[in-house]
């Protein structure tokens, strides 16, 4: 008997178009080709519209306005949460995120999927949000007792309020060149380096364009920037170090990652494969110490399933700080896993697989106890 | 019974055009898959219909018929309402039963009266003149004859020589009587050395062959189960393919594959011409290495030295490539032109070439169908260094009364050799699961229905230090 899996993907998010990509090429080819799932995809519209429908599944759809028609003709998605999730009258065995950004990857579909009881992909709603928010991350990372550049967060409001004060703080406590972003976008959107005053504003302004969180954070000298894609519940994998190889000024940006790699650059391969170095070349003891560290921050957040943590190495004094979580990294980076030896077809198995397994565990803890209280009344 | 009513699905009638050219037009294969299909929705597995001239035609006539039984049915039922007569009614209704039959037999007609009318007597013709092509042409020629490995010896030998001498050899499968006489009508007569591949389907056909082509030098390169289905015998086959060392006599030059068993067998004990990978007729190997990066050795003849650097992978390919050695040598061509062609020599398209994916080998042996090629593939495979060894097959076509015990030999061999096995569902599956049993085959087992499913999303199964192994490809007329 195959088990059926919902994926879902697209939603109200910047990387929405990403997250297409990972759902249909990474995610719902490979779990077809296993022959051992039925796939249910779920489509949520950039207005929040969800839709299901057999034709999602085919990247071309999504070229023209055949999504359009298929989203417009579709009738509401039939959900009901009974003691599981059923979608359009299928019982979901297992739901599998495939989303990136706000409204998916940041622990809000993680919370729905909790309240359904469904076993779901990745990690769970809490590690979901502190991954997601580079702020929270990154004061969980120092409780932890694990090294982060230094930082200064502040709201949208805040700046609004008084630009200039928040600016005089952020000069005051940090040293140029600074990084701004927003504090929970992924895939690099909205990130500037900025190397003194008048940049910071504007940078600020594009950040604050994206999010209501902003974090300013002091750049490391002699960097060497890495990423290491690890799975696992209690057990980890880390796949290989990975060493991202930035443009002149330092941003492996949004165009870096997912456009100049293909067509535009000309590299072998399209997105971040092409401007990769597979493993990392790194100075010696430093490649098992990003490895640590990259799997001190996951248990720190309390991620499971798969998540993503991007390092940053000052290459003279060897220290290595977290810089940035990712719970579901876009294409779920199987252009690494592969070189690390797993296939994309094994990797979605056992990404199922953990999910159970979580699922399990937190199906021995004791939600309810008898009481009388009800009775006083 | 059960699917009969497929047959009258829109896609029947392009579905017998199909099945037509996928037979290359031989009507006993076209008649023997129509009568084994059942359900003829799903035939067009591996490719479409290819709309040739030829296609165009036949759909025309295919679709003519259609339309003149439907419209003897709408006579037919016409009279029986005009007559009162449930006569008509039951012709319209045996015509609507036997419609399936009409166009699937009706289509074929014009085939077998173009055949007979036009085909025959111009292929006569070409022969009679390729036949006196030969006999003028004044160069060396080798025939290359066995139930595999033809086209490799040929390419081999093709490519070294090519180093020394003018050098002219039958392109691709082109090997039998009408393929070798357009060859002939295309060369230019100054050729050095003519280099003929004799194909093989029944007995006296390498007879007939050899003395179209009169080859003074011969390769024989393996018997097998290969065409079984018409040989009737092991021995059959052997005869045929021996036919060459009989036309070209005992004292002709007539290099025999040692590591065969059947054709070590036939060849006497001091016959100087049995190659294998450790040499032939003088010509010693030694330092061989072969990975999937290539194959390398030392040949040495006396004070002859020939250091071969090959992409071809493999030991099997080791004694075919020091006979072409010893052949090239023979025709005066110098260490350094054989070393020269040597490093030319690239795998052949579908034939244990090899490519990397993501980190992994993938060995494409495709175009292999013969049980030697099967057992060199898997010994290579089991030799390989990698993380995981991964056997995708089919398994093999016209293996005749061996089917059985073939298929269970490769499912044991299989078991021995790799760790995840994929196999495409078709009538020999069971044969190799019961050889992957008897192995206790603890490995992971796929057995798949849609036969270019793994193929064209290799991609997703595959990760770094995995070794792939492709062997074997069934057209759909054999599934």
């Amino acid at each position: 008997m195959k088990e059926t899996i919902a994926v879902f993907f697209g939603g109200r998010s910047t990387e929405h178009d990403i997250s297409i990509i990972t759902a249909i090429s990474s995610v719902i080819r490979p779990l077809e080709l296993t022959k051992k799932y039925t796939i249910v995809p779920v489509y949520i519209t950039k207005t929040g519209k969800w839709v299901s429908d057999t034709k999602l599944t085919d990247v071309a759809t999504y070229r023209g306005s055949k999504i359009d028609d298929i989203v417009a003709k579709a009738k509401p998605l039939l959900v009901s949460f009974d003691g599981g999730l059923t979608i359009n009258k299928k019982r979901i065995d297992v739901a599998f995120p495939a989303m990136h950004g706000s409204y998916g990857e940041d622990g809000s579909l993680m919370g729905l999927l909790r309240m359904a009881g469904v076993p779901f992909v990745g990690s769970d709603m809490d590690a979901s949000v502190v991954a997601m928010d580079k702020v929270l991350a990154k004061q969980v990372a120092q409780a932890n007792n694990i090294p982060t550049s230094a930082f200064y967060a502040f709201s949208k409001k805040q700046f609004s309020d008084d630009s200039t004060s928040v600016v005089k703080t952020i000069t005051r406590a940090l040293q140029y060149p600074l990084f701004v972003k927003p504090a929970h976008l992924g895939s690099s959107i909205g990130i500037t380096k900025v190397v003194s005053d008048d940049q910071l504003y504007n940078a600020i302004e594009v950040a604050a364009y994206y999010d209501n969180k902003i974090i300013v954070e002091e750049a490391v000298n002699n960097l060497i920037e890495v990423t290491v894609p690890i799975i696992g519940n209690d057990v980890l994998t880390p796949a290989l170090v990975e060493r991202p190889l930035a443009k002149e000024d330092g941003v492996f940006d949004f165009d870096t990652k997912y456009i100049n790699g293909g067509k535009k650059g000309g590299a072998k391969q399209a997105g971040a494969q092409g401007y990769s170095q597979l493993p990392a070349e790194l100075p010696e003891g430093l490649y098992e110490k990003a490895l640590s560290t990259a799997e001190a921050v996951y248990r720190a957040v309390g991620a499971s399933g798969i998540s993503r943590v991007d390092l940053l190495i000052d290459s003279k004094t060897n220290k290595v700080y977290f810089n940035e979580m990712n719970p579901l990294p876009g294409d779920l980076y199987r252009h690494n896993w592969r070189a690390a030896g797993v296939s994309s077809t094994d990797l979605v198995v056992k990404l199922v697989e953990y999910a159970k397994e979580r699922f399990n565990e937190d199906q021995k803890n004791q939600t309810t106890f008898e009481s009388s209280f009800l009775k006083q009344f | 019974m059960k699917y009969y009513w497929t047959r009258y699905v829109a896609i029947y009638p392009t579905a017998l055009l199909y099945m037509l050219q996928d037979t290359e037009y031989r009507l006993d294969r076209y008649i023997a898959w129509y009568f084994r299909t059942r359900d003829f929705r799903h035939v067009m597995k591996r490719r479409t219909l290819e709309l040739t001239k030829k296609v165009r035609l036949l759909r025309i006539g295919i679709w003519s018929l259609w339309l003149l039984a439907n419209s003897a049915v709408a006579v037919c039922i016409y009279m029986s309402v005009v007559t009162q007569s449930y006569t008509w009614g039951v012709v319209a209704l045996g015509i609507i039963a036997l419609l399936p039959f009409i166009l699937a037999f009706g289509v074929i007609i014009p085939l077998i009266i173009g055949r007979l009318v036009i085909q025959l007597p111009r292929e006569r013709a070409i022969i009679e003149e390729g036949r006196a092509i030969l006999a003028k042409h004044t160069g060396t020629r080798i025939a290359v004859a066995g139930s595999y490995g033809k086209t490799t010896a040929k390419e081999i030998l093709l490519t070294i020589l090519h180093e020394g001498v003018r050098v002219a050899a039958t392109p691709g499968n082109m090997n039998t009587a009408i393929g070798i006489s357009r060859f002939a009508r295309k060369l230019k007569g100054d050729e050095e050395v003519l280099i003929v591949e004799l194909g093989e389907e029944q007995v006296g056909d390498v007879k007939q062959l050899a003395s179209l082509t009169r080859p003074t030098m011969g390769v024989i390169t393996g018997v097998n189960e290969a065409h079984l289905v018409s040989f009737k015998s092991l021995e059959q086959t052997a005869a045929t393919i021996f036919e060459l060392a009989d036309y070209l006599g005992k004292d002709a030059t007539t290099y025999k594959n040692g590591e065969n068993k059947i054709v070590a067998s036939r060849a006497k004990a001091d016959d100087n011409y049995v190659y294998s990978e450790k040499g032939v007729n003088g010509w010693k190997v030694s330092h061989l290495t072969t990975t999937l990066e290539g194959t390398q050795f030392i040949a040495t003849k006396g004070a002859k030295i020939v250091k071969a650097r090959t992409k071809l992978i493999g030991r099997h390919v080791v004694g075919v490539t020091v006979a072409a050695i010893a052949i090239a040598d023979s025709l005066g061509l110098t260490a350094h032109q054989i070393e020269a062609g040597l490093a030319k020599i690239r795998p052949f398209e579908h034939r244990m070439e090899p490519r990397k994916l993501h980190g992994a080998w993938i060995v494409d042996d495709t175009y292999n169908g013969n049980s030697d090629g099967v057992i060199a593939g898997l010994k290579l495979l089991k030799e390989s260094q990698a993380t995981r060894r991964i056997y995708v097959t089919p398994g093999l076509v016209e293996q005749g009364d061996k089917t059985k015990e073939v298929h269970e030999l490769i499912g044991r061999l299989a078991a021995r050799s790799a760790d995840m096995i994929v196999l495409m569902k078709n009538s020999v599956t069971d044969y190799i699961v019961a050889g992957l049993q008897h192995e206790k085959f603890a490995g992971e087992l796929r057995i798949i229905d849609e036969p270019l499913e793994f193929y064209t999303n290799i991609e997703h199964f595959v990760a770094a230090g995995d070794v792939v192994l492709m062997q074997n490809d069934w057209t759909d007329n054999y599934v």
